[in-house]
């Protein structure tokens, strides 16, 4: 028997989305192969890995989580700053906190105010997360959308019951979205199809939820290896969006996280390297530590 | 293929309600309707009936007879009332249904036998619902060996390998066609059956009909003996009849992956052949299948 | 398997004389291809025909065990590449590296530390399997050592590592009623090591610089009689790694290819700069298909998410994962402290039982079988229903465990609200939020005695 590498092609994309504006703009997706497959495909972009900003003080985080920012963890610019200038990120994603109606209910102006902030101050590639809350999220995202036209922001998260009026906007003013339908790939799809009826499909990436390690993390792992076999080996063009894993918020409440700063790190990263090995394009980490580890083991 | 009536069913609210408070009226309206549509048997669904379940069902057995000389699927998690309704069929009753699951085998089977009534028996077992059309193959031979050996000819016996919704897992409907084709040697002489609107459990209410009116047609020319369907379907009946063989022909060719023009069809061609391809794993399913 | 039932079929003799027991050929092929009964019940086949289908029938990827007795560790024989597919089999396995060269009090001290590195979790014991040892003082002597005590003071299975042939098997002698796995196997040893490996009946680690390497070696072995191999591709580090995994599970499962139809195993303790680094390689060549794992971490904080990890990438996807039906007492309650109920899909409980830590409010938590689905399933499906708890509450004395009659249900199950209502009439039932996560805030807002 002689051995021949069992090698596979496939003659379809990942499509490509850029984030972000100007020369700090960054692209992801656009691979032909699984993650990490350089040996048989093109992969032309290595994962985006975005750090998680909060836009107030964040409650009831574990010490060595706030740790890092502590000292500016009251001013998200601040906090967006120094997680650019020393811990490296090239990525920020920012999450609207304030906003939460079952919290302090900020107003929509208000959040976008500081979105437009941190925008002026960093020019670099920023993911704009609302709370989950379908319509105070399309009132908040759409404001953002305003305020920043042009910057091509990655606004999410677009649901079922909001994706009309917040894709309408970020169309508008040339914005993408991270389109997010939990855990089932056929809703990813019945999302998609929706969406595409009049928003471009490049513009678009897919977030099926995450759950950290010990938590559901095999559900979240199998379901990004799915959407990323519909799209490369059976083609579907509906299914060929870069997939988005928003995981700190997830990790840092267990209660393994927060028993010790270690085993909290691994825990993100852990989670993390699990979901870029599925096929995650763009994973957004609270600790910085977690997103330097990660950075220095899939440099290729 | 033979219809099993399935809207006698206690999910309903109205049947519940007609149930509970023993008035006729509205289960006559459900028998007739369903008996006028062209069902073979009527489905009586009264879930796990923890209370009163023996008067429960006799009540609603000797209602429906009055109504209609259909013959009876029992379809009760209960044996109590499975036992009291059986006592009452006039016709050659359908027990719905054991299964492999130990339990099951060892009280439900023997009232099949002792009322020498028709058995459904579904593929689950102990271990739960089988992975793959072997898994289902090996499940079935054991739990018809059982039966077998209590006196349940296979002559006796309705397989239901468990149609799982499209929306949950594609991948089950393949092997569910692969299932059923191996019955015919597996079990020679048992019928095949389904609890068929199952499959689109989760779809818009509005394209239910479509995926299983399709289904229909796709695993009848797979050998499905039996299906228990929505007794209110009338394309559905009509489907089954041969009054349409048109979009049986275009179901048919979708499934041998035939070239054809689909702008070139109507709408509701298009609709069948679109459903028939994501039913045989061509396309990834999503309730906007249509809108693809 | 590796054949489906219909492909065996077309074998058979297709008499259906029944004299297998089974009343046609196509069952008893069925049979044979879940397992059921063995080739041998029917004696009609044809000799020629059957060793074909014995062929057929081998597992694509060989089974090793490596140990013996209850701590053994099986690995191999998995069916698919993507979990989802089916699911993943056997957990590699997680093996410590231990050197020679290390002194005696910290050899001791790792000893005692990796039998401590057992957790559980939802009623399954997480823990490290192997022990690797390894000789690199070069001196026979001094490995004998290590591996007595190893012999003596645990009941790991092991691991044998030594550049030197003739001490590996020494070493290996010692403790083949263990049967450890030795290695490295290689090109230029494995003519030695044949007829050693097969007197003391040892699996082989074998280790090739390349694939063609490893599969010379492995036909080598397979053409001796030398049956279970664990393969080492060589690679040292991680991307390279999950290119040799990928490709020779590739190459076993969907060519057939023989030659690498094994296990693998893999050295995250040679790949990475730090500890961090070494946990992750780690976690991510379980995921890619490793079948054993060789790491020198043995701190708590960095093997405990390793282990969490494994039992996630390797749980079934086909079954729900599931928790003991009881009333579990989060963080310490007492007679004044909420009572909360859920099923016990194992993701609900953690994520609930989660919540409540996170709260600092202790609670009893009512989990109730459900099979392992989720709240609104078991409604439907009649295992969550208002009769259901309330003959839950009687079995588990639930009305004596707190002074208040006030029951917390998950927020999405409106109706059950009414039907408790109905059926435990002397509580007051107070609807809970939709989300886990909003729990901390409704404990705290929402809960008073
Ligand atoms: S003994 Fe052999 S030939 Fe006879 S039925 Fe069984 S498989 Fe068929």
């Amino acid at each position: 028997m002689t051995y021949e590498a069992p090698l596979e092609k496939h003659p379809v994309n990942i499509r490509e989305v850029v984030l972000g504006e100007g020369e700090k703009a960054q692209k992801i997706g656009g691979e032909n192969t699984f993650p990490f497959h350089s040996f048989e495909g093109s992969l032309p972009n290595p994962p985006g890995l975005a750090l998680e900003v909060l836009d107030m003080q964040p409650e009831n985080w574990a010490t060595w989580a706030l740790d890092p920012f502590k000292d500016v963890s009251s001013d998200p610019v601040e906090w967006a700053r120094k997680g650019v200038e020393e811990y490296g990120a090239e990525i920020l994603c920012l999450r609207l906190l304030s906003t939460d109606p079952m919290g302090m209910d900020a107003a929509p102006e208000e959040a976008a105010k500081t979105v437009r902030k941190i925008v002026d101050s960093l020019n670099i590639p920023l993911i704009v997360l609302g709370t989950g809350t379908e319509d105070k999220d399309s009132k908040v995202l759409i404001e953002v959308a305003r305020a920043c036209s042009g910057k091509n922001l990655l606004l999410g998260p677009v649901l079922k019951g909001n994706y009309q009026e917040i894709a309408k906007a970020a169309l508008e003013h040339g914005h993408a979205i991270v389109a997010q339908a939990s855990m089932d790939a056929n809703l990813t799809k019945e999302l998609n199809i929706a969406l595409c009826k009049f928003f471009p499909p490049e513009k678009i990436v897919v977030d099926p939820t995450s759950s950290a390690l010990g938590y559901g993390m095999e559900y979240t792992f199998s379901i990004i290896e799915s959407i990323k076999q519909f799209g490369l080996v059976d083609k579907d063009k509906m299914m060929q969006m870069p997939v988005f894993a928003d995981i700190g918020i997830e990790c840092w409440r267990t209660k393994e996280a927060r028993e010790s700063a270690e085993q909290g790190i691994l825990w993100e990263a852990t989670t993390g390297m699990t979901f870029l090995l599925a096929g995650a394009n763009l994973v957004v980490f609270r600790h910085p530590e977690a997103l330097r580890l990660i950075k220095s083991m899939i440099s290729y | 293929m033979i219809l099993i009536g399935e809207d006698l069913n206690v999910m309903s609210n109205a049947i519940s309600k007609a149930i509970k408070e023993h008035n006729a009226e509205p289960i006559r309206a459900c028998v007739e309707g369903q008996a006028g549509n062209g069902m073979d048997y009527l489905d009586l669904n009264v879930g796990p009936q923890k209370k009163d379940p023996a008067q429960t069902m006799e009540w609603l057995v000797n209602t429906v007879q009055e109504f209609t000389d259909l013959p009876l699927c029992l379809d009760t998690t209960n044996t109590v009332a499975m036992e009291a309704g059986l006592k009452l069929c006039k016709k050659k009753g359908l027990v719905n249904s054991a299964s492999g699951v130990r339990e099951s085998m060892e009280t439900v089977m023997p009232l099949s036998k002792k009322y020498s009534a028709a058995l459904v028996l579904s593929v689950i077992n102990d271990a739960g619902l089988p992975s793959d059309a072997d898994e289902r193959a090996g499940s079935i031979l054991e739990s018809l060996e059982y039966a077998n050996e209590l006196g349940i000819a296979n002559e006796d016996i309705w397989i239901d390998p468990v149609l799982m919704p499209v929306g949950v897992d594609q991948r089950q409907i393949l092997s569910y066609m692969e299932f059923i084709q191996m019955i015919p040697d597996l079990a020679p002489g048992a019928k095949s059956v389904c609890g068929l609107s199952n499959l689109s459990y989760s779809a818009p209410k509005e394209l239910r009909g479509l995926l299983n009116r399709t289904f229909m047609v796709i695993i009848a020319r797979y050998g499905q003996d039996a299906a228990i369907v929505s007794g209110f379907d009338e394309e559905l009946v009509r489907l089954n009849k041969g009054e349409m063989p048109e979009i049986v022909n275009l179901i048919h060719r979708a499934m041998d992956e035939e070239d054809m023009d689909i702008s070139a069809l109507s709408g509701k061609e298009q609709e069948y052949v679109k459903t028939t391809q994501v039913l045989m794993g061509k396309t990834l399913y999503s309730n906007s299948w249509l809108e693809v | 398997m590796a054949l489906k039932g219909a492909e065996i079929m077309k074998m058979l003799p297709k008499t259906n004389c029944k004299e297998c027991g089974c009343a046609t050929c196509f069952a008893f092929a069925m049979k044979l291809a879940t397992g059921g009964v063995k080739l041998d019940d029917c004696p009609y086949i044809d000799p020629e025909v059957k060793a074909e289908l014995e062929g057929a029938m081998a597992p694509p990827m060989k089974l090793v065990t490596i140990g013996a007795g209850q701590n053994a560790m099986v690995i191999g024989e998995e069916e698919v590449m993507f979990r989802h597919e089916k699911t993943f089999f056997h957990e590699p396995g997680i093996a410590v590296l231990i050197s020679d060269k290390e002194s005696e009090p910290d050899i001791d001290e790792k000893l005692a530390r990796v039998k401590d590195l057992r957790f559980e979790r939802i009623g399954n014991v997480l823990k490290v399997n192997l022990l690797a040892l390894s000789n690199d003082s070069g001196d026979g002597g001094t490995f004998e050592t290590l591996v007595k005590k190893a012999y003596e003071t645990t009941d790991f299975p092991f691991i044998l590592i030594s550049e030197d042939t003739d001490i590996l098997f020494s070493a290996a002698a010692m403790c083949a009623d263990r049967r450890p796995l030795v290695y490295p196997v290689t090109n230029e040893n494995v003519s030695a090591s044949i007829p050693k490996l097969k007197e003391l009946g040892l699996p082989a680690g074998v280790k090739g610089e390349s694939l063609d390497e490893v599969i010379a070696v492995t036909s080598q072995l397979k053409d001796a009689g030398v049956e279970e191999c664990v393969i080492d591709p060589g690679s040292r580090n991680m991307l390279d790694g999950i290119r040799d995994q990928t490709l020779i599970r590739r190459a076993a499962l969907k060519k057939g290819f023989r030659p690498l139809g094994y296990p693998t195993m893999t050295f995250p303790c040679f790949m990475c700069r730090d500890k961090y680094e070494e946990a992750l390689a780690a976690s991510a060549l379980m995921t890619k298909y490793a079948g054993i794992v060789v790491t020198s971490l043995t701190e708590k904080e960095f093997i405990f998410p390793l282990l969490v990890h494994r039992f996630n990438i390797y749980s079934d996807p086909r079954r729900p994962m599931t928790v003991e039906e009881k009333v579990y007492e989060v963080s310490q309650p007492d007679e004044n402290s909420p009572i909360l109920i859920s099923t016990n899909y194992a993701l609900d409980f953690f994520i609930v039982s989660g919540a409540i830590e996170e709260a600092n409010i202790p609670a009893f938590l009512c989990i109730k079988d459900t099979g392992g689905i989720g709240v609104l399933a078991a409604w439907t499906s009649g295992k969550f229903t208002g009769e259901a708890i309330a003959e839950f509450f009687k079995k588990y004395d639930v009305e004596n465990k707190v002074k208040h009659k006030k029951l917390i249900i998950p927020g999405v199950a409106k109706k059950l609200k009414d039907e408790l209502e109905e059926e435990l009439p002397s509580w007051e039932i107070l609807l809970g939020p939709s989300e886990a996560s909003d729990i901390p805030k409704f404990l705290s807002e929402e809960w008073k005695v």
